[in-house]
């Protein structure tokens, strides 16, 4: 479903990512794991298309390297920021809109119902949505977006970030609940390694741009080299 | 031919340098606070207007003019920072239509208060001609450049060494770490804004004792000054000075070797192709983007 | 992508405000305010189509120009020549005006990728780039001394439309049809892409929103219709010359119109330009005869300052405040 080749992106003098290359085979969960500031972000922004690197990226068969950014979501890789980034001036109800006729193709007013409905948001649906959604419901939010333009790949970046264990327990089954009703791809970006160990088949870790393991979580949590990237060194 | 270019290039850089003046102005105001005074160009043209006084009243030399240029002009840019300060919803957008309604009063008022005519000094001294080889200028031109030379020099010092110079370059790079380091943005953006009140103050008598004012000029002068920040690219006070010199210099050979009614043009189409096609400017770190 | 545009069936409130404001439209014939008066009401409906434009530019697609003087003065001169040179009927003409103003936006798709103030002033060195071009090029414009030999407006059906009654009602039409225009849009799905492109813009197209070519789609817009404007306002005066048509003014009356009115509503910039442009002539123009602007300017900026919105997002605010809760995200 979704490749990468080589991937390396510079930035001025500084390398945010070398020779990052694995792929993720359709309906699968991968874990992106790594230490603050090791490139997990730019890697989402390469294959989002925010950002442009040098190497290669595949999606769904197609090469996707030189893409716009808009394109990209009709081609159905939908993608979350770690602060969430609502449409401004829009209820929340428009955000999935816009999202579904720009990004799917089509409106379809009953899977917005439903979208709002499985992430939790439905009674703020005529709400502005920059100004009156809590945090929490910001990010719902962000996943209900990316849903929206019929994704066959989801990125989430550090959507269980600053929730207190219980909120993560009841997101991560939301996300077990997503990928089986929609059938879903997902990379996830995240620190908690029990939520990585419960929630994906699989995991690659970054550290300083480089991949440096690629495995189930218990193998990759063992792995000396992921231990030492956590416990030593500074960042 | 050769000797009309020559002096076409030295007659440029002598009014660019104080371009150079006035973009430093905007470009200080605009580092701090991330906005653009688009009021700037009268507030120049003002202190050229405080010199016309000191000069037609009092016939003093119009340089003496400074003192009062510099209380009238910095007051009227805290006054502006202080209506900006007050906006709450968009601020960008919000602060370029407030500084071009305080552009427009500022025009308007110094219209109906000197009218429309054409002022310049009357100085013998400042109009007096001095040849440097084969090449002419006014000292008034001379003094003019010497003095933007030495407030760019004493600016650049000021940014590099003294700590209120370091620190608004922190708060214009992040302005919340500096806030974390205990500098006060605030007060920063104050000081800016008094900075640039201060060197178009210098820089409207500098223009007043070289070159034609009018009215309607003050607009003219803020989009020089606009001109010249995109050909310098941000951050970058050499950069200002060469690209205003650009400036200068490129106004000078249109008007010796076309016309002189293509002059705005040239400046305008340098500006646009710049834009497009140096988009970090000519000298430039980085340019504020989309 | 489908570009429908949701329900169009008007509410009560709606259709009664309709027919209000049609019934003022026609006041001025019915009652005869005389010609002088039409004349004022003419020219300030030609500001109400320019800052229209302006508007719509501002609101949808969140770029705010400091010259749309260029693309009124642009469409002004392509009309007047069009039908001077090459002898098209003036019907044909003013479109083709608007069209020539859409065309010479074209070239400034490149300044779509700036942010605001960069785009803001590219704007403006075009309208002085075209200014003085319209002022170089004398053999073809007329140059300074100014084009004065091209014909007026036309009478059709019987109408006489260069007579103050025929020029209103068709430049009162031209008005309405654009303002449906913009309404249309805004409730498109267009529309409402656009209303989130101003502030966040990556978060559109991280959706799969093309915006650079929506934004670009309302500049050629915004440009066509501000030539239209251009272009019947040169057939009304019957004069022009590069500094009035591309003169500062038709770049600044439009900003103060739509900020006065309230630039994110449809009836905003068109009763702000009516008020604004009725007030600097019968008010300000007499207290101060030379510099009267500086009123508007203040104006504009005690408007920036208390009512960001305009007059239509103040009243707006005061009556959405007894119904209780957040206003209803509009416009």
């Amino acid at each position: 479903m979704l490749r990468l080749d080589a991937v390396s992106v510079r930035f001025g003098g500084l390398s945010a990512l070398t020779d990052v290359s694995f792929a993720v085979p359709a309906g699968e969960i991968l874990g992106l794991v790594g230490p603050n500031g090791a490139g997990k972000t730019t890697l989402f922004n390469t294959i989002s298309g925010l950002v442009r690197p040098r190497g290669r990226i595949a999606f769904d068969g197609r090469d996707v390297t030189g893409e716009p950014l808009h394109r990209r979501a009709r081609l159905g890789i939908g993608r979350t920021f770690q602060i969430p980034q609502p449409m401004h001036r829009l209820t929340v109800r428009e955000n999935l809109l816009v999202a579904q006729v720009f990004g799917a193709g089509a409106h379809e007013p009953e899977r917005i119902d439903e979208i709002l409905a499985v992430m939790e948001i439905g009674h703020k649906a005529d709400a502005d949505a920059a100004t009156s959604l809590a945090l929490q419901e910001l990010k719902r939010l962000e996943i209900a977006k990316a849903l929206a333009v019929r994704p066959k790949v989801l990125l989430l970046d550090e959507v269980l970030a600053g929730l207190e264990s219980r909120a993560k327990h009841l997101f991560m089954l939301k996300l077990r609940e997503l990928h089986a009703l929609f059938g879903l791809t997902i990379v996830i970006v995240e620190h908690d390694i029990e939520t990585i160990s419960n929630l994906c088949s699989r995991a690659v870790v970054l550290d300083f741009g480089r991949l440096i393991a690629d495995g189930t979580p218990d193998e990759v949590f063992r792995d000396p080299n992921v231990v030492k990237s956590y416990t030593g060194g500074t960042h | 031919m050769f000797e009309l270019v020559l002096q076409a290039v030295f007659s440029g850089v002598l009014v660019g340098s104080v371009y150079a003046l006035v973009a430093l102005g905007l470009a200080v105001a605009f580092g701090a606070m991330r906005i653009i005074n688009l009021a700037h160009g009268e507030l120049v043209l003002l202190a050229a207007y405080m010199a016309y006084v000191v000069e037609g009243r009092f016939g003093l030399n119009p340089w003496a003019a400074i003192p009062l240029a510099l209380v009238v002009v910095v007051s009227l840019s805290w006054v502006i920072f202080k209506a900006v300060d007050r906006i709450r919803e968009h601020r960008e957008l919000n602060s370029l239509i407030l500084t071009f309604a305080v552009g427009i009063v500022l025009t308007n008022a110094i219209l109906l208060i000197f009218a429309s005519d054409v002022r310049s000094t009357s100085s013998p001294t400042l109009q007096d001609a001095i040849s440097i080889g084969d090449l002419f200028a006014m000292k008034g031109e001379i003094v003019a450049f010497c003095v933007s030379l030495v407030l760019m020099g004493a600016l650049w010092w000021w940014l590099k060494k003294s700590w209120y110079g370091r620190a608004v370059r922190a708060v214009s790079s992040n302005r919340e770490a500096a806030g974390l380091m205990g500098i006060d943005p605030a007060r920063i953006e104050t000081t800016a804004f008094l900075i640039a009140g201060a060197l178009a103050a210098f820089a409207g008598v500098a223009l007043y004792t070289m070159s034609v004012v009018q009215p309607a000029v003050g607009h003219t002068f803020t989009v020089k000054a606009f001109i010249v920040t995109v050909l310098a690219g941000v951050g970058s006070i050499p950069g200002v000075f060469l690209g205003a010199l650009l400036l200068g210099v490129t106004e000078a050979l249109t008007v010796t070797l076309a016309s002189s009614a293509l002059q705005e043009l040239a400046g305008m189409v340098l500006f646009l192709l710049v834009l497009f096609f140096l988009p970090n400017g000519l000298f430039g770190a980085r340019a504020r983007r989309g | 992508m489908s570009a429908k545009p949701a329900s169009f069936r008007p509410t009560m409130p709606e259709t009664i405000a309709g027919v209000a404001l049609l019934l003022v439209a026609v006041a001025p014939i019915v009652f005869d305010v005389g010609n002088y008066a039409l004349g004022l009401l003419v020219s300030s409906l030609v500001l109400a189509g320019l800052g229209l434009s302006w508007a719509l530019l501002g609101n949808l697609g969140g770029m705010v120009s400091f010259g749309h003087a260029a693309f009124f003065g642009v469409g002004a001169y392509a009309s007047a020549l069009v039908s001077a040179r090459l002898g098209l009927p003036v019907v044909v003409a003013v479109p083709l005006g608007g069209l020539v103003a859409s065309l010479s936006a074209i070239t400034m798709l490149p300044t779509l990728r700036l942010s605001g103030p960069y785009f803001a002033l590219a704007i403006l060195a075009y309208a002085q780039i075209f200014r003085i071009l319209a002022t170089e090029a004398a053999s073809i414009t007329g140059g300074a001394g100014g084009l004065q030999r091209y014909p007026s407006l036309p009478t059709i059906l019987g109408l006489d439309l260069s007579s103050r009654t025929g020029s209103y009602l068709l430049v009162l039409s031209v008005v309405a049809v654009f303002a449906g225009v913009y309404v249309a849009i805004r409730r498109s799905h267009v529309g409402i892409a656009l209303r989130a492109i101003a502030e966040s813009e990556v978060a559109t197209r991280v959706v799969g929103v093309d915006s650079l070519r929506l934004k670009a789609w309302m500049l050629l817009l915004s440009a066509f219709m501000a030539g239209v404007f251009g272009a019947l306002n040169a057939h009304v005066i019957g004069f022009l010359e590069p500094d009035y048509a591309f003169g500062g003014s038709w770049s600044m009356m439009p900003i103060i119109a739509a900020v006065f009115g309230g630039y994110r509503t449809v009836l905003g910039p068109i009763c702000g330009a009516v008020a604004i442009y009725l007030f600097d002539q019968l008010v300000a123009k007499s207290l101060i005869p030379v510099g009267h602007e500086i009123l508007l300017g203040v104006v504009l900026a005690v408007m920036v300052l208390i009512a960001p919105n305009g007059i239509a997002g103040f009243v707006g605010g005061l009556l959405d405040r007894p119904k209780g809760g957040r206003p209803h995200v509009a416009t």
